[in-house]
């Protein structure tokens, strides 16, 4: 209970003092929540051109596919505004050495790591996620009893997790092979197959995204139980039981990493 | 020309030398280069499924599988310098690159033709073989003939040029602002559309489309791939290509114009 | 406080080739190097002691420093600190031990220091009271004020140094591990955190270990030395002891008018002393005379006047043997006593 309390303590401490450092260029904050708002913009504007030429893709409605788009945003965003600092590790703190100030002190390594950085840019992954779901609910085509509502939000949070855990466990192989960003990246970016309905892929990739980088759950699977009434329930808890076993194993990955971890300079 | 030749070279060698070296890099960045082209693929396909018409914005399902792929192909030749100058900006290495008796923006083109050199020989040029195959064997249309291959390459240098000196101009900004990286999503995120990478320019409204003619964008990515499609001919072809080579003189000039401007502000400043 | 027993690393990374053919070849190439850094090293450091840790560089300094600290896991043998494997529990070592590393910092380089402080405050869980007694402490030691409130980034190394140095002593660490703490500093500035590094030392009696390429930190600081070499341990013992044996000798170097004359020259005859006491070399190609002595049996104006009987000389240069130089030495004539 100490110790969390002082986890928590420190945790607002680091933050507080990275809010600050934001604060000091402000304009570089609102272009860069410019840029990611901007860019999700135009993935809802590609959406309209193409519905201007069908009436509805495989079934699906331009409306829900905006709400599946957005809803996809929101594990992804805020994925990225707590934790994207692991990309860092992926790319340079093993190669260079930087990561040895983690191995130092006294303090759970992950915690550290996640704690040195808040990404500001996520808010523009939000903020575009928030206003197409808030959108889809003014159209009234999400479903509202209460338990969807919580299982919204038990899924936004299992998704994030799932965002994390691949993240992570990718990251950690730079204990490895000093540069894992490539692997990451390849890892990260199949997130974008699942903006869509996986219908529209083949057999292969469906499975991909579905099984083995089950980013289809974090977004379009999810989505669907939202927007269809017959959808069942199972495949929220298919994807929390998804969010801990794929969590435990990158959190186990990653522990065995700073186990081998090489440090530079030789 | 030869003189020139000999300063330049090693900036295109160094930088093909430099990207070689990140072996594991290497084969990974194809595969997820080629991520975007197969969900644009898919999604294609789906449309072309769900709709009652064979021909949609121009072009036939047949047509649009190629374009998608084209356009992966095509893009290897847009290399970003707006980063290399922002770097260069924080670092404050541009003041030594105006002591050096090198021209700054050519140097950082020289760069990028080592880049594109690299992208075009791989992936690039194994995807196009690739459409190529399928597009004869699976898709049942005729090989392109080796007329409009040259045009295609020629239209794909010009592109290459206009989206450098594009982008040195576009650089400029770093020397006014320090945060340059949210600008660069906007500009791809823009880029996407205007030049024709996300979806055929022919799919937009009537009235954008004319608006699109007069911007330097889709001289970029559309008009090459198009051209390879054969939808150009006689006097509309050497119109396009005429028009990709006014851009680059009109993005030439006023990228020295811009730069003559910055270089007089650093030295004021003492950049 | 310490135990170090026949601890070894070694590190594999794959085969890289030269040139442009090279990185093609790479893209198709598995093969590996394994180097081993350090070697089946062992030692044992008591409380308050302050040991120099010293090599050439790539001896292996770091690694086994890394070792102590918990940032890497030895390939072989085991190593406790203050009783504790640090790379098995790490988290409890880590609260036990204090760490400098002279090239790379450890606070938060965008924060004011004052920031950086309160962070560790958390870190460390230091309570309120030792935080300001430790504060005070470190204030007069180190003189933190002058700059307390600017950003890392703004400190010139002399401070930022400081500003490490009181950021590894927060908590009050019973072992402090310093990596090069004066490399590229000032005289001034050197000697201020040698005095500084002496306090900490005599108050808490913590024990110290300093890896340094400067003799003067070792004069000043240390009174046991180690010395490494391609990962072995060659030298163990006090500073005195090491210097009686080796640091004996003295070089003159003396360029000369006239080559021809100088072939013959043997300064140990003309003196009436054995080669091992008085080492003439001669180096054609620039015209200078070498000789190397021992200044117990020897003195310069000795050698420069039985020189300068026989040949006109242009230029004298003398040298004291040098820390780098005595380690070189002992590695050629292979293990020492006390080993």
């Amino acid at each position: 209970m100490r110790t969390c309390k002082r986890y928590l303590r420190l945790y607002r401490v680091l933050i507080t003092q990275f809010i600050k450092t934001i604060m000091q260029s402000k304009v570089d904050f609102l272009m860069g929540l410019f840029g990611f708002f901007f860019t999700q913009i135009m993935g809802i504007a590609f959406l309209y051109l193409v519905f201007e030429q069908i009436p509805s893709l495989k079934g699906w409605t331009l409306d829900q596919l905006i709400f599946i788009y957005g809803f996809a945003q929101i594990p992804r965003g805020i994925d990225h505004l707590f934790t994207d600092n692991v990309w860092l590790v992926a790319w340079r703190l093993v190669l260079n050495g930087d990561f040895d100030r983690y191995m130092l002190r006294p303090m759970n390594i992950f915690f550290q790591v996640i704690a040195e950085k808040l990404q500001p840019d996520a808010l523009g992954e939000l903020l575009v996620g928030t206003i197409l779901v808030v959108r889809s609910l003014s159209k009234g085509i999400v479903i509202t009893d209460p338990l969807h509502g919580i299982l919204f939000f038990v899924s936004i949070f299992a998704g994030a997790l799932i965002y994390t855990s691949i993240k992570l466990f990718f990251a950690s192989f730079a204990f490895w092979i000093k540069v894992s960003g490539p692997f990451l990246q390849l890892a990260y970016e199949t997130a974008d197959f699942a903006k869509y309905p996986t219908e529209i892929y083949a057999k292969g990739i469906r499975f991909l995204i579905t099984w083995v980088i089950p980013f289809a759950f974090v977004a379009y699977l999810p989505a669907s139980f939202f927007l269809k009434s017959e959808a069942s329930g199972v495949v929220i808890g298919i994807e929390c039981a998804i969010a801990v076993v794929f969590w435990c194993i990158a959190y186990a990955v990653f522990n065995k990493g700073t186990h081998v971890y090489e440090s530079a300079g030789n | 020309m030869g003189k020139r030749l000999r300063i330049y070279l090693p900036f295109a060698a160094n930088e093909l030398k430099r990207k070689m070296a990140y072996k594991g890099a290497f084969y990974l960045f194809i595969v997820i280069s080629l991520f975007k082209s197969f969900i644009s693929y898919y999604l294609w396909m789906a449309v072309y499924g769900s709709s009652n018409q064979a021909v949609i914005g121009g072009l036939s399902q047949s047509e649009m599988i190629v374009y998608v792929f084209m356009v992966y192909v095509t893009s290897s030749v847009m290399i970003p310098i707006s980063d290399a100058i922002s770097d260069d900006v924080v670092k404050g290495t541009v003041a030594m690159n105006l002591i050096k008796p090198i021209d700054y923006r050519l140097s950082l083109i020289s760069r990028a033709v080592g880049s594109m050199i690299y992208n075009f020989l791989a992936p690039s040029v194994f995807i196009w073989i690739g459409v190529e195959i399928y597009k004869v064997t699976v898709l049942g249309l005729a090989p392109v003939t080796v007329e409009r291959i040259i045009l295609y390459l020629i239209s794909c240098i010009m592109s290459f040029l206009i989206y450098v000196l594009f982008d040195f101009c576009f650089g400029m900004i770093a020397f006014f602002t320090t945060y340059i990286l949210g600008l660069m999503m906007v500009q791809e995120a823009l880029l996407g559309f205007l030049t024709g990478q996300l979806i055929p320019i022919s799919f937009f409204p009537q009235a954008v489309q004319t608006l699109f003619e007069f911007l330097p964008f889709s001289s970029m990515i559309y008009t090459p791939v198009m051209i390879y499609l054969g939808k150009y001919s006689g006097e509309m072809l050497a119109f396009v290509l005429a028009r990709q080579a006014v851009w680059i003189v009109i993005l030439y000039v006023l990228g020295s114009m811009i730069w003559k401007r910055v270089t007089r502000r650093l030295v004021v400043l003492g950049g | 406080m310490i135990e170090v027993n026949h601890i070894s690393k070694d590190f594999v990374s794959p085969k890289k080739y030269p040139g442009l053919r090279g990185a093609i070849k790479g893209l198709f190439s598995n093969e590996k190097i394994v180097k081993t850094a350090v070697d089946d090293i062992s030692f044992s450091i008591e409380k308050g002691e302050i040991v120099g840790y010293i090599g050439s560089n790539g001896a292996g300094k770091s690694t086994t420093i890394k070792m102590m600290t918990g940032i890497l896991n030895p390939t072989k043998g085991t190593c406790r600190v203050a009783g504790i494997d640090p790379g098995k529990r790490r988290r409890e070592n880590a609260q036990n031990i204090g760490v400098v590393f002279g090239q790379r910092t450890q606070l938060w380089w965008d924060l004011p220091l004052s920031e950086s402080f309160t962070i560790l405050k958390e870190i460390y869980d230091v309570s309120d009271e030792s935080y300001r007694e430790q504060m005070a402490f470190l204030n007069r030691v180190l003189a933190l004020e002058e700059f307390f409130d600017r950003p890392v980034r703004t400190l010139s190394l002399g401070q930022r140094m400081r500003a490490d140095l009181g950021a590894a002593l927060l908590h009050n660490p019973k072992v402090l591990y310093l990596d090069e703490p004066t490399i590229g500093l000032d005289l001034v500035v050197k000697d201020n955190i040698r005095e500084a590094i002496k306090e900490i030392n005599e108050k808490y009696q913590t024990t110290v270990i300093l890896t340094t390429h400067d003799i003067g930190d070792i004069e000043e600081l240390c009174s046991r030395i180690i010395i490494i070499d391609e990962g072995k341990k060659i030298y163990d013992g006090s500073l005195d002891k090491l210097k009686d044996t080796y640091g004996t000798k003295r070089k003159v170097s003396m360029e000369i008018r006239q080559p021809y004359k100088a072939k013959n020259l043997d300064l140990a005859k003309m003196l009436d002393v054995n080669t091992q006491e008085c080492l003439t070399e001669y180096d054609k190609e620039n015209s200078i005379l070498t000789v190397t002595f021992d200044k117990h049996k020897l003195q310069v104006p000795q050698i420069l006047s039985a020189v300068m009987e026989q040949v006109e000389i242009k230029d004298v240069q003398i040298q004291e043997t040098e820390l780098a130089q005595i380690v070189k030495e002992i590695y050629n004539h292979g293990a020492v006593e006390g080993v």
